[in-house]
């Protein structure tokens, strides 16, 4: 019996399926690709495209991990690279700040998303149309531009101190004091709307069958007692999704440091890409910025590896 | 008979095809980068080097030249990307000890050292501080074109507004620039809010106008044989105590000194609409803006920086100049260097002191007196003798990025000048070994 398909074109090898021999394997392999091979050669360009610009990159990267970088020759120092990342002076500082703006700044922007994507949600389609469009209009700007935007706004006369002022507060040093550098940045990125996650919500809203909601109404349930019971559940998986993309999003925070603070005051806003980007382009040390982006990726994959755990769900409807 | 004319045919087509391809090959293919610099009347601020690069194709025909633009503030980055791919340009527009070109460049041999291409007389044209520059290892790795110092801008309209005296001759001590400072802060609108401060600057990697007050006092970064630290001193942590004093005793700095970008610094000091500092530190081409870009023209005067307890000033100097990397073709190299040198003639470097704000590297370029009508440039000029060069340390991007974090703590308020040069040094020493 041959084993199921999916709808791409791949192949599900069930423990049964495991026992088949390597002959029928491959001649399986040589069919399936050409019952889809208008499929593959469609995939073909992006694919050399990824594997030459992303994956060939990433596999050197590796190498150069343990490798002391020279212009002209290189050598092996196996992992001494990743001892000197361990044992710098600033690693633990800026994994430590990178942990603080990811762990605020992604619930923050899902919760963000969550919320307006709600509200925008029972509107007719045209009012929808709209916020979708109002809310995604950040994210196609530069993040440059908004930075800069914020880089006045942080000023002492700037427009955050103008507010704070009417409290008879401040004005705070946002940019220049330690305590405040980071929280700044990360107000920074939790107030730019989440476009994406606002889209990707209304879309995973509009697919939850309307007759749920219309038995939970019979019931008796109301619209929050709604939206916990039937609408969270369900878009688990977008929540997962947003989860995933936004720490991995987050662990590479970077070009708002540079902008607002390039690291300082001392070290308050240094992030692991920012060290990443120092390492390499201004001390010329690949070896140790190689070092440090295989930590970063580990790091990714267990928080991914967790959310995943913790997260998914089989909820079909 | 038809087929040997249609092969003929074939054949010379191909040959029209090549011919333009195998002229251009040989032609002489040389990369130059080059950082913007001031702008002629259409606005281009590369329009130095580009009429530069014509003059030398039309001298040598067989050469052809390809201009890269590269903003000074990525060149560093993009330079260090180029080498990395061994895709460098054949002259590139850096200074060896400077951030920009990485020492460690030299001692790799990506950089081609150029003693061969210059006669004992044509060396000894040169200021010893600008040749001593582009040294290394008893090796010329560049030309220098120019030579700049940090010097103090004091905008005389506040000045004025205040019936406060420059200091005569730009010089001043520490007592009479913290007097002076006090009376060029105040509200000038009323609303009890101080609007305009006495003096300003930023703290950033790879930025020195602050590090004059550190070592008014005597004190200095490194030994000399680069070996020790030695900004923990007396003397620096009392020059780093005065400096923040500034700010936090005297308040006569706004809160964004030492947090403020360059840019950010530039625009509250030279705009227009602004101008809300009456004295900041730059480096000598900001004369040449003040002077003469129509948007930041500013009545100004150029001063030292004030003396402290060895009563004399000092400033960090800088130098420009162009170097030549690696070549493969010695030939080529040849050709590559005399470019070099076309670009860092006498009349070249008069033409940057004119208009770019920078000291000439030549001492025949200087004999020109391309300062008779600049009043504030022969005033920095007079700098140049108190000038100190900034260590030449393999690790020096390492070594300043910790300096520099722990002054940026000072003069935000969290460290004590003792505690952040102490702590400096605890994290410099690794890189010292």
């Amino acid at each position: 019996m041959p084993p199921p398909r999916l709808r791409g074109g791949g192949i599900i090898l069930v423990k049964r399926e495991v026992i088949l021999i390597k002959g029928k394997f491959s001649k399986l392999l040589i069919k399936n690709f050409a019952e889809y091979k208008w499929n593959y050669l469609f995939i073909l360009p992006k694919f050399l495209l990824f594997f030459t610009f992303i994956v060939i990159p990433v596999i050197w990267a590796f190498f150069l991990a343990f490798q002391e970088f020279g212009i002209f020759e290189t050598k092996w120092v196996g992992l001494t690279n990743f001892k000197e990342a361990f044992t710098g002076d600033l690693f633990w500082i800026a994994l430590w700040n990178t942990l603080r703006y990811t762990l605020t700044v992604v619930p923050a922007q899902i919760f963000i998303a969550l919320v307006l994507a709600s509200l925008i949600h029972p509107f007719s389609r045209k009012i929808q149309t709209f916020f979708r469009g109002a809310y995604y209009f950040p994210t196609v700007t530069s993040v440059v531009v908004i930075s800069m935007v914020w880089r006045w706004m942080y000023t002492s006369k700037g427009l955050i101190n103008y507010f704070i002022s009417i409290l008879n507060l401040g004005p705070i040093n946002w940019l220049g004091s330690s305590n405040w550098a980071l929280p700044a940045i990360i107000l920074m990125s939790v107030l730019t709307p989440p476009g994406v996650g606002i889209i990707l919500y209304l879309a995973a809203m509009d697919s939850i069958p309307e007759s749920l909601y219309e038995a939970a109404r019979i019931d008796g349930a109301g619209s929050i007692t709604s939206w916990i019971r039937i609408t969270l559940p369900l878009i688990k998986p977008t929540t997962l999704y947003l989860v995933v993309i936004g720490t991995i999003g987050s662990f590479q925070v970077f070009t708002q440091v540079l902008l607002l603070t390039d690291g300082g005051p001392g070290y308050a806003t240094t992030t692991l890409v920012h060290l990443i980007y120092n390492a390499a382009f201004r001390d010329f040390d690949f070896g140790l910025a190689s070092a440090h982006s295989i930590i970063l990726f580990g790091i990714v994959l267990i928080f991914a590896f967790i959310q995943f755990k913790f997260l998914s769900t089989d909820v079909e409807y | 008979m038809k087929k040997f004319i249609l092969l003929l045919i074939g054949i010379v087509l191909i040959a029209a095809m090549l011919a333009p391809s195998v002229l251009a090959e040989s032609k002489v293919k040389i990369t130059v980068w080059d950082g913007f610099r001031w702008p002629n009347e259409e606005g281009d601020k590369y329009h130095w080097i580009k009429s530069r690069i014509a003059k030398f194709e039309e001298l040598h025909p067989a050469v052809d030249i390809e201009l890269v633009e590269v903003a000074w503030e990525k060149l560093g980055e993009k330079m260090n990307i180029a080498i990395a791919g061994h895709d460098w340009p054949d002259i590139g527009p850096v200074d060896i000890s400077d951030g920009a070109v990485n020492l460690k460049y030299v001692e790799q041999g990506v950089i081609e050292p150029l003693d061969s291409f210059f006669t004992e007389e044509e060396l000894n044209d040169f200021f010893p501080a600008a040749l001593n520059a582009y040294s290394y290892n008893g090796h010329l790795y560049g030309i220098p074109t120019s030579m700049t110092v940090h010097a103090l801008m004091l905008n005389l309209d506040i000045f004025k507004e205040r019936g406060v005296e420059p200091p005569v001759d730009g010089k001043w001590t520490w007592n009479e620039f913290v007097t002076k400072m006090k009376k060029l802060t105040f509200d000038r609108d009323g609303d009890g809010n101080i609007d305009v401060y006495g003096f300003s600057t930023y703290v950033l990697k790879g930025y020195y106008e602050a590090w004059p007050f550190l070592m008014m006092d005597g004190g200095k970064p490194l030994s000399t044989d680069n070996t020790k630290y030695t900004f923990d001193s007396p003397e620096a942590i009392s020059g780093l105590t005065k400096f923040a004093s500034l700010k936090f005793n005297h308040k006569v700095s706004p809160m964004e000194m030492g947090s403020a970008d360059v840019g950010g610094c530039f625009q509250a000091f030279a705009n227009p609409e602004k101008r809300i500092i009456a004295v900041e530190p730059w480096a000598s081409w900001a004369i040449a803006t003040l002077r003469n870009n129509k948007k930041y023209q500013m009545n100004f005067v150029v001063a030292e920086y004030p003396t402290g307890k060895t009563g004399e000033s000092v400033t960090i100097g800088g130098s420009g100049g162009f170097v030549v990397f690696k070549q493969k073709d010695k030939e080529k190299l040849k050709i590559v260097a005399e470019l070099a040198k076309f670009l860092s003639d006498a009349e070249q470097q008069y033409t940057f002191a004119v208009n770019y704000g920078t000291f000439p590297a030549l001492k025949s370029a200087q004999a020109m007196d391309p300062f008779k009508d600049n009043p504030q440039m022969r005033q920095a000029a007079e700098m140049l003798k108190y000038a100190v060069s900034l260590p030449r340390h393999l690790n020096w991007p390492q070594i300043d990025e910790r300096i520099q974090a722990q002054l940026q703590l000072v003069l935000n308020g969290e460290k004590t000048a003792t505690e952040a040069l102490k702590t400096a040094g605890e994290q410099v020493q690794r890189f010292l070994k």
